[in-house]
């Protein structure tokens, strides 16, 4: 265990938003759903007991008789937020102080860093190049995830859970966002900053970087392990794969999207252009972990090999 | 149950509590950012007040030194009498001033009020002038002008002071006031002129008051002190920083390091120990550096390396953190510094350490691996100049085809008469161009011949090893040459036992076969007397360890006696450069007697007989050694020799036997490891002459990324242990060359191949910092700093490179304060000793006329009969070799010559004016002067009289002094070479003139001329009868009574 090597990774001033990431995701993820079940405890409450319903005023917990059912953004709200902003303030000033901005060497063409990183925030992208084309990686789902990210609003059929946490309410939205940011950005920027060393190799937390670490790992398309030979054969083949996975896993989506009846009763308010929107992108962004598993696990570089792309 | 209202914590709460807290937070945070911004990141505020703290303490005890000593010289007798005289001149111009100030003072009063009348006039004429010049109609111009002089004749009121203190107004028209202006200004001038006149006397004085006191007091004045006092204590706390706006450089070390240049801006040396103990504060230790290199011009950081804008933190400053490409040197490496502009230098005034480090390149072979631009390139500029000649040689068979094509296109009738013309004109003009290609032809070859001349091996010849050697010593010495020779060039690489055979076999069998003309044995006694008089220690050692006494520039001969052939040594001693058989480089191999007798030529090879007989390519000739032959007879050789034998220290027949060296089998084994190690690096071995370099080209290597040097698996223990950086790889590589094969897994031949060069601490560090200089141009200083000399310059840095490569300082002192080899000897330490040493070439150049010298460097003898002598200096025993220089060097050492003492190139003999009769008289008088007995220690050529001969010949005078020198050296030659045998003192001044100090002879009585000029010219007129004759004079005994009145005579002076 290599005490010193992760001592480093972990202090240097780049990575410091993203240990913090690693605490206050979980906590806010955690404090998030834990008002949202109270809320929605409450909510059935209410609706088993229509009495109860007229009588209490707030939707949301917690709640107490006597509490007013709205009150003004000016001064309650704003002065919490002040608050906060005074706080928040005082924390940048502060990191500003004892850490300084993470300057290096001038640049040298001729030798570029190892590992060359990109900013924290962008490191999930540049993850994503391990997996696939720098084309698909690098154009392709970053402008997806732009125009999905556009298309909520317009996709979301569901009315219900605004101004409040919940989760009964819009479990399809929150599995989705948990499992796209989360399980998805968030860990992917977790990989590239601690698990990414010298010549982008995985290494796992303690384990040292050493630049000159051999790793012998042999990744093959999968035409090939097949195979397949022909280049036509390939393009097609793996069209074919491709285009069974969208199969497969539209109808897993649709599976989600109707399993239960409040979910069936969203799905029914959906237009066809929103419902396939949504096959779109869902199926697109779970192809993403689908590729992950298929390299990490199974070694293989590409499913669908043409001359223009690959995926 | 009915709920209970109760109160809402979000409206009924108070929040003034966490606010307050928070806001007390921010407030602390704002406290401390503005305190990081003032203080935290600007730690140089808290240098500068410690600095003035401690600087006012330091001058105030100078000024109280200063005061003490001042109020002393006050007191002194001689200043009161300059004191008095400058009082009284003052009393007696006194009342003159007085008048001159006086009236100075009312004209300035009057002057000041007439400017202001003066300039509202002139003002008001000219802006109206200017209007008339630029008005575009006629009339208005002629109204503009009439006006002009309306105002002009009409006049101004000017009030006046007077003398007695009251004010007058007067009239003037314009040109009056104008006049009125001028003359009151003259008048000043005239006043003040005057003044200076009149205190012209008290002037002189306070400046004769001023230079005593100057003369008697060291440092800075208590005034100036005090100034520097104030100017202390009212320091401005701001970023002190050198800006040169040519490089756009800005170094900033001073806001921290105040007192560094204290010494040279204000003469205040401080001192660590004077100033507080604070080395940060102390003057630069070597202002004579920063004398040639102006801080204010060159800043610090070029050549300390650092961060010279960062001041946040002396880590910062200081540029010690991992992303700082150029970091502060570490004291023992500074002068890294000076390589970097100074890469073209070999030797390098106040870069001890530096010259060291190159030293050891070029001695200790790092050459034969690895190349370094600048290091032993004869074989690149070899090749390049046959390069040239190829292209010269296509050029002119250009030209010669456009001349046959010129002409045929001319001669051919179709062709217009005015183009026919042109084309003659122009193969006639082609023709000629091809004469000045032969010209330039020439050179060149002339040039590859010096080049092929100027190659030099580090190591023996190894196709001789069977002549030379005992085989069975080979294996000994390959296994671990350090054993054997703890001095040797020779690195230990990393052999098993079966590499030791093969290598061993290889070269034997690789060797020249045949045998020596058999040697008679010499004598022992006089072979040692000869090796230690001769000059051989200059470059060799003898002894063991602590006792070796000598030189490390080549083998310590302790043990020599156990490995060598006598027959061999004895030629070799006679003359090393030559060689057994010829190289031919077209052929690639040695020549043999066969190769020669199939043309028909006996086997004769040498500088005049240097092209193969059997591809006409050029030879190389000799021995590829630096070693020179020293002239000496076959007699002598052998004495040597059979001395040498006797330095053993086990007798030969005692090492094991080594048959395998005569089994083929090993061979090809061998020659494959061979070639492998780059032994054909530093040695000559049969078949591997072309070799390259096995190593990494070190030229830049001190800029090489540090990702790009290999730690291997040592990466993160430098890291660790903070070496992972340049200097720690070059100590640890240079201690250890195979660590950084520590832990890997590799075949043996993929190991580290560079061997264990077996250095000393002090060795590394200069090594290490001959290679942190080492690098890019403008890797971290501004490329414009590289010294690129002209001229002068210029040709000390080459005449340097030749000067150590023969080591010439092991014999002879060139650089002031740089003791020669052989004057650290003991037998040179006593006042004969040192008569007996070669001489020292400090101001060589302002001594030797450049063709005599160069004549001289060809042929030491200064004859073509009688090799085995000292052609100037017969007295001394060290004889001085014959280096078998080319051209080029030859050239290159009388330039270096001449520019070290500043001589103009080429030089023109001067004519010296031809002596009168009277004047041969009078000089001969002078050379045989009792006082003053030239020749009893000159030599004459007469051998009787030159065995006691100290000094050399007049009769080279004439061809090898330059007159100029010569009657320098006869002035004052203890100044030019301090404890000559030459008397100073011999001359004494009277007037303008030097006459001679000891009693004059009757004929000079009434010589109105320069004596020492008089001598000078009869010695550059002497001629060898006139010689004969004056030593027939001089033949009675009395050496030694005559010296002693010289002696007298320096005492006396």
């Amino acid at each position: 265990m290599d005490w010193h090597q992760l001592w480093e990774i972990v202090s240097t001033p780049d990575n410091i938003p993203i240990v913090a990431l690693l605490f206050l995701i979980p906590f806010y993820t955690w404090y998030g759903l834990r008002q949202a079940r109270a809320n929605d405890r409450l909510l059935g409450d209410l609706e088993n007991d229509p009495q109860k319903a007229k009588t209490h005023h707030r939707k949301t917990f917690p709640y107490k008789p006597g509490w007013p059912r709205e009150v003004h953004v000016w001064p309650f709200l704003m002065r919490i937020e002040f608050l906060a902003a005074i706080i928040v303030t005082a924390l940048l000033i502060v990191w500003s102080i004892t850490l300084n901005a993470p300057l290096e060497e001038p640049a040298n063409p001729n030798l570029t860093m190892n590992p060359a990183k990109a900013p924290w925030y962008f490191l999930g992208l540049q993850e994503m190049l391990v997996y696939f084309d720098p084309w698909i990686a690098g154009v392709l789902f970053p402008t997806l995830i732009i125009i999905g990210l556009m298309a909520i609003p317009y996709v979301d059929a569901n009315p219900l859970g605004n101004g409040y946490y919940t989760f009964r309410q819009r479990p399809v939205a929150i599995l989705a966002f948990c499992f796209g940011f989360l399980g998805l950005w968030v860990l992917l920027i977790i990989i590239g900053t601690f698990i990414r060393g010298p010549g982008w190799m995985w290494f796992w937390p303690g384990e040292t970087w050493d630049h000159n670490r051999l790793i012998f790992e042999v990744n093959r398309d999968l035409p090939d392990i097949v195979g397949i030979t022909g280049s036509a054969g390939k393009i097609v083949f793996g069209g074919m794969v491709v285009g069974f996975y969208y199969l497969l896993a539209g109808l897993l989506v649709h599976k989600v999207m109707t399993i239960n009846e409040f979910t069936r009763k969203i799905y029914r308010r959906m237009s066809l252009l929103q419902y396939l929107t949504i096959q779109f992108f869902a199926v697109t962004m779970l192809g993403l972990p689908v590729k992950i598993l298929l390299r990490q696990l199974f070694r293989i570089k590409y499913v669908w090999v043409t001359p223009w792309f690959n995926v | 149950m009915p709920d209970q209202p109760h109160d809402d914590p979000i409206v009924g709460r108070s929040l003034s509590g966490p606010l307050l807290v928070a806001s007390l937070i921010l407030l602390a945070t704002l406290a401390w950012a503005l305190y990081d911004e003032f203080y935290g990141l600007r730690p140089w505020k808290d240098y500068q007040q410690h600095f003035v703290h401690l600087y006012t303490q330091h001058l105030q005890e100078r000024i109280q030194e200063q005061s003490a000593a001042e109020e002393e010289l006050r007191r002194s007798p001689d200043y009161q009498r300059l004191e008095q005289a400058l009082e009284e001149a003052r009393a007696g111009v006194a009342p003159e001033v007085e008048r001159i100030d006086r009236e100075v003072n009312d004209l300035n009063r009057r002057i000041s009020a007439l400017t202001d009348v003066f300039a509202t006039a002139r003002g008001q004429v000219t802006a109206m002038i200017y209007e008339a010049e630029t008005s575009p109609a006629e009339e208005d111009k002629e109204q503009i002008l009439e006006e002009v002089e309306r105002i002009r004749r009409q006049g101004f009121d000017a009030r006046l002071p007077v003398p007695d203190g009251t004010m007058e107004t007067l009239h003037y028209t314009y040109d009056e006031l104008e006049d009125e202006y001028d003359q009151l200004r003259e008048r000043r001038a005239f006043l003040l002129a005057h003044r200076v006149e009149v205190t012209q006397h008290v002037k002189e004085l306070e400046e004769q008051r001023q230079t005593y006191r100057n003369q008697h007091i060291i440092g800075l004045a208590e005034t100036q002190l005090r100034g520097l006092l104030t100017e202390a204590r009212n320091l401005e706390l701001e970023i002190k920083q050198i800006h040169v706006q040519d490089t756009e450089l800005v170094d900033r070390c001073e806001s921290c390091h105040l007192g560094v240049l204290e010494g040279r801006r204000v003469g205040i040396e401080l001192t660590a120990a004077g100033i507080g103990g604070e080395r940060l504060f102390a003057s630069h230790p070597a202002p004579e550096l920063l004398a040639i290199h102006d801080p204010e011009r060159f800043g610090c950081s070029p050549c300390h390396g650092g961060n010279g804008r960062a001041i946040s933190s002396p880590i910062q400053a200081h540029g010690r953190y991992r992303h700082w490409l150029w970091p502060l040197s570490y004291p023992e490496n500074y002068q890294a510094g000076c390589q970097q502009c100074h890469a073209r230098d070999m030797v390098l005034e106040h870069a001890g350490v530096l010259n060291r480090g190159k030293e050891l390149y070029r001695l200790r072979g790092c050459i034969g691996c690895h190349r370094y631009e600048g290091f032993d390139n004869e074989p690149e500029r070899l090749q390049a100049v046959r390069l040239q000649m190829r292209e010269l040689e296509l050029q002119r068979a250009g030209y010669e085809l456009e001349i046959q094509r010129s002409i045929q296109r001319a001669e051919n009738p179709d062709t217009p008469l005015e183009e026919a013309r042109r084309l003659f004109a122009r193969a006639t003009n082609l023709r000629v161009t091809i004469s000045n290609l032969e010209a330039e032809q020439e050179q060149l070859q002339l040039r590859a011949r010096d080049l092929m001349r100027e190659i030099k091996l580090v190591g023996p010849n190894l196709k001789d090893v069977r002549l030379k050697l005992r085989r069975d010593w080979i294996p000994v010495w390959l296994h671990n040459p350090h054993a054997f020779r703890p001095t040797t060039k020779m690195p230990r690489f990393r052999l098993q036992e079966e590499e030791i055979r093969a290598i061993s076999a290889f070269i034997w069998q690789s060797g020249t076969s045949g045998e020596m003309p058999p040697q008679p044995r010499g004598d022992p006694g006089r072979g040692r007397e000869l090796f230690e008089t001769h000059g051989c220690l200059a470059c060799h050692a003898l002894g063991e360890g602590e006792d070796a006494v000598g030189s490390r520039f080549a083998a310590n001969l302790s043990r020599v006696g156990e490995k060598v052939n006598y027959d061999y040594l004895v030629r070799w001693i006679h003359n090393p450069r030559q060689r057994t058989r010829p190289y031919c480089p077209r052929e690639k191999r040695d020549l043999t007697p066969e190769d020669y007798a199939k043309h028909g030529l006996p086997f004769r090879f040498d500088f005049e007989h240097s092209t193969c007989p059997n591809d006409g390519a050029e030879l190389q000739v000799q021995n590829m050694t630096v070693m020179p032959s020293l002239r000496l007879t076959w007699a002598e050789a052998r004495d040597i020799a059979t001395f040498l034998l006797t330095q053993r220290s086990q007798a030969p027949e005692t090492y094991a036997g080594a048959d395998f060296m005569d089994d083929p089998g090993l061979f090809e084994r061998g020659q494959s490891l061979v070639r492998n190690y780059g032994c054909a690096g530093c040695h000559e071995i049969a078949g591997l002459e072309e070799e390259e370099r096995i190593g990494t080209d070190l030229t830049t290597e001190g800029s090489k990324p540090i990702e790009r040097i290999d730690f291997a698996l040592l990466t993160h223990q430098a890291e660790r242990e903070g070496w992972y950086n340049h200097a720690g790889f070059f100590e640890r590589k240079l201690a250890d060359p195979a660590i950084f094969d520590q832990g890997k897994v590799k075949e043996p031949l993929e190991r580290l191949r560079m061997p264990q060069p077996n250095l000393t601490d002090a060795d590394i560090t200069a090594l290490t910092t001959f290679l942190l200089g080492s690098v890019e141009s403008g890797y971290g200083f501004p490329p414009q700093y590289i010294y690129q000399p002209t001229d002068r310059g210029r040709d000390i840095q080459e005449g340097w490179w030749i000067v150590t490569k023969y080591n010439c300082m092991g014999c002879h002192q060139i650089r002031i304060g740089q003791p020669s080899m052989l004057m650290t000897l003991p037998r040179y330490q006593t006042p004969e000793g040192r008569e007996k040493l070669p001489p020292s070439l400090i101001g060589v150049g302002a001594r030797l006329d450049p063709e005599w010298l160069a004549a001289f460097l060809a042929n030491p003898a200064l004859s073509a009969a009688n090799l085995h002598r000292n052609g100037v200096r017969s007295y001394l025993e060290v004889r001085m070799p014959t280096f078998g220089f080319t051209v080029r060097e030859i050239q290159t050492l009388v330039r270096f010559f001449g520019a070290l003492s500043g001589q103009a190139q080429p030089y023109i003999r001067p004519q010296l004016e031809p002596l009168t009769n009277r004047e041969w008289v009078m000089a001969r008088e002078l050379f045989t002067h009792p006082a003053a007995p030239c020749l009893r220690c000159h030599a004459t050529g007469d051998p009787l009289h030159d065995r006691n001969a100290t000094a050399p010949n007049f009769l080279l005078v004439k061809e090898r002094l330059k007159p100029g020198w010569t009657r320098r050296w006869i002035l004052d030659p203890a100044s030019i070479i301090p404890g000559t045998a030459m008397p100073s003192g011999l001359f004494r001044r009277q007037g303008n003139r030097w006459v001679f100090s000891g009693p004059l002879p009757p004929s000079l009585r009434d010589y109105r001329g320069d004596h020492a000029e008089l001598l000078v010219r009869y010695m550059f007129y002497l001629t060898r009868q006139e010689q004969r004759r004056l030593s027939a004079r001089l033949a009675s005994p009395g050496s030694v009574e005559s010296r002693r009145i010289s002696l007298n005579l320096v005492e006396s002076h």
